[in-house]
């Protein structure tokens, strides 16, 4: 068995109706290179172990990337989630497993669970807009938006507190769009909305529309798991290494980083997803991945 | 050097949280929270009180009442109401009958106040309270994961236990009760429990 069969559990299905030739036709395109494939299959298995509660069952795990853990066959918890139980029940239990998922995956690895393992990450690389060849990487006007996914993450865990509800959760697009909607079509006519169902639903189509039109625009300015994370880039073991004496400046690899990372130069950047395009893209093996301790 | 700090201190956090946190945060992944999802899920309607599980909850057989709860239901009539921190609806659900007069006090500390104070109520935090979630299965339909707020009424009489239940707000909708209704409920409870 390799899949639930319920593809209502698992947004890539849906997205895929919606923006298949384009899902398609960047499969064919962008994942053609040895890194890329490897990361293809990447995604798609965790886009498996991500929906296989049916399989594994419930695990008291936390997914290191940004998933509901009310999706029908969730297997693990969401970090946001267990944030902001931890600060309603004042868990020390909670924040150690937390910070521990965190610290662990992203001290190895960086940020390379958003390029590799989240399938939110993989629906944007499916069906976002081709990126704008630019060589410059981003601007200051973006590079400022980018803290917003930082400001995110440092107000859940006030305002919940204050308002003693699970504050981000009850809006979260991402819950929206693979628990509410999911939920919805498994059991049509099941459920009633609350108060929060427009909003959620208005969030998760705003999202949409955001991950359409912006390259990997939730990443970039919205995803508070990410900014946990992004900050390991600069002391994660899992690098992207620079020869500078084999760099031709051809700057293919800053047109091919779908974060528009100022490449070569900035490879230790808070941005960087680790998904390997701009290896990929380099003519001179300038670039490449290594564990390192320095 | 910086690197090794960083790793040693991340093996020692998940180490720990693994140890002191895997069984918390599985508990909560077990429970689907009805407000994380803004929707709350259909209910039979009440027309009777039920001995085995009706046909809504595709199981068979009377259901495993836990021991404490069965011992307390040979005694009063029983309200179960299980509710989880940061659960909006449960929070809206408790201070609506409050409003009502049919409970005082907190979720955690509450008790069943007016006509009801003859009525027993476990008010179950299913994080804190350990069997929380094992009692909250029995009577939630297979289908669907345990959820809260969900409320429990039940009685023993001759030996036999009646009862009802629905997960969702009582708020009238899909076929869940609505406080008015809960209180007609209750006071069924109560007469059946003395006259039949």
């Amino acid at each position: 068995m390799i899949c639930s069969g319920n593809c209502a559990s698992c947004p890539v299905p849906l997205l895929f109706l919606a923006g298949g030739k384009r899902a398609k036709s960047r499969i064919k395109k962008e994942y053609t290179k040895p890194i890329q494939k490897k990361r293809l299959a990447s995604q798609f298995i965790f886009l498996f172990i991500t929906n296989a509660a049916f399989i594994f069952g419930v695990t008291g795990l936390i997914y290191p990337y940004f998933y509901c853990w009310e999706a029908p066959q969730a297997t693990m918890s969401c970090p946001i989630g267990i944030m902001e139980h931890a600060v309603l029940e004042t868990s020390i239990a909670l924040a150690l497993i937390l910070t521990g998922t965190i610290f662990i995956v992203s001290s190895i690895f960086g940020r390379a669970a958003c390029g590799w393992a989240c399938p939110i990450g993989f629906l944007q690389d499916l069906i976002g807009k081709d990126k704008k060849k630019n060589k410059k990487g981003m601007s200051e006007r973006d590079r400022k938006a980018r803290y917003i996914k930082y400001a995110i993450l440092a107000a859940i865990p006030p305002v919940v507190y204050i308002t003693g509800t699970m504050a981000y959760t009850n809006i979260c697009p991402i819950g929206g769009l693979t628990a509410t909607i999911p939920i919805l079509l498994l059991s049509p006519g099941g459920y009633t909305p609350t108060a929060f169902f427009i909003p959620k639903i208005t969030l998760v189509a705003l999202t949409i529309f955001l991950i359409v039109f912006v390259r990997r625009g939730w990443c970039k300015y919205l995803c508070p798991v990410g900014a946990m994370m992004g900050p390991f880039n600069k002391v994660s073991l899992l690098q992207i290494k620079f020869d500078e004496s084999k760099c031709l400046k051809c700057y293919n690899c800053a047109i091919a980083c779908p974060m528009d990372i100022n490449m070569p130069y900035d490879n230790k950047s808070a941005e960087c997803i680790r998904c390997g395009l701009c290896i990929d893209a380099c003519p001179t093996d300038a670039l490449k991945f290594g564990f390192t301790w320095q | 050097m910086k690197k090794v700090a960083v790793l040693i201190i991340s093996i020692i956090l998940f180490a720990s949280g693994l140890y002191y946190g895997y069984e918390d945060s599985k508990r909560l992944n077990e429970s689907r929270c009805l407000g994380c999802i803004a929707l709350l899920p259909k209910a039979a309607s009440f027309s009777t009180f039920w001995v085995e599980y009706p046909p809504f909850f595709h199981k068979k057989g009377i259901p495993a009442h836990p021991e404490a709860v069965l011992n307390e239901s040979r005694e009063h009539v029983v309200m179960l109401f299980f509710w989880d921190t940061g659960c909006d609806p449960c929070k809206e659900q408790w201070e609506e009958m409050k409003a009502k007069g049919i409970v005082d006090g907190s979720e955690s500390d509450g008790r069943m106040t007016g006509n009801f104070s003859n009525i027993t109520l476990f008010s179950i935090d299913i994080f804190n309270e350990k069997d929380g979630l094992r009692w909250l299965n029995v009577y939630t339909p297979a289908e669907n994961p345990s959820s809260t707020p969900t409320t429990v009424i039940l009685f023993t009489k001759n030996n036999t236990t009646y009862w009802y239940a629905f997960s969702g707000k009582a708020d009238g909708k899909a076929g869940r009760p609505d406080l008015n209704k809960l209180e007609e409920i209750l006071n069924e409870a109560m007469v059946m429990k003395d006259d039949m």
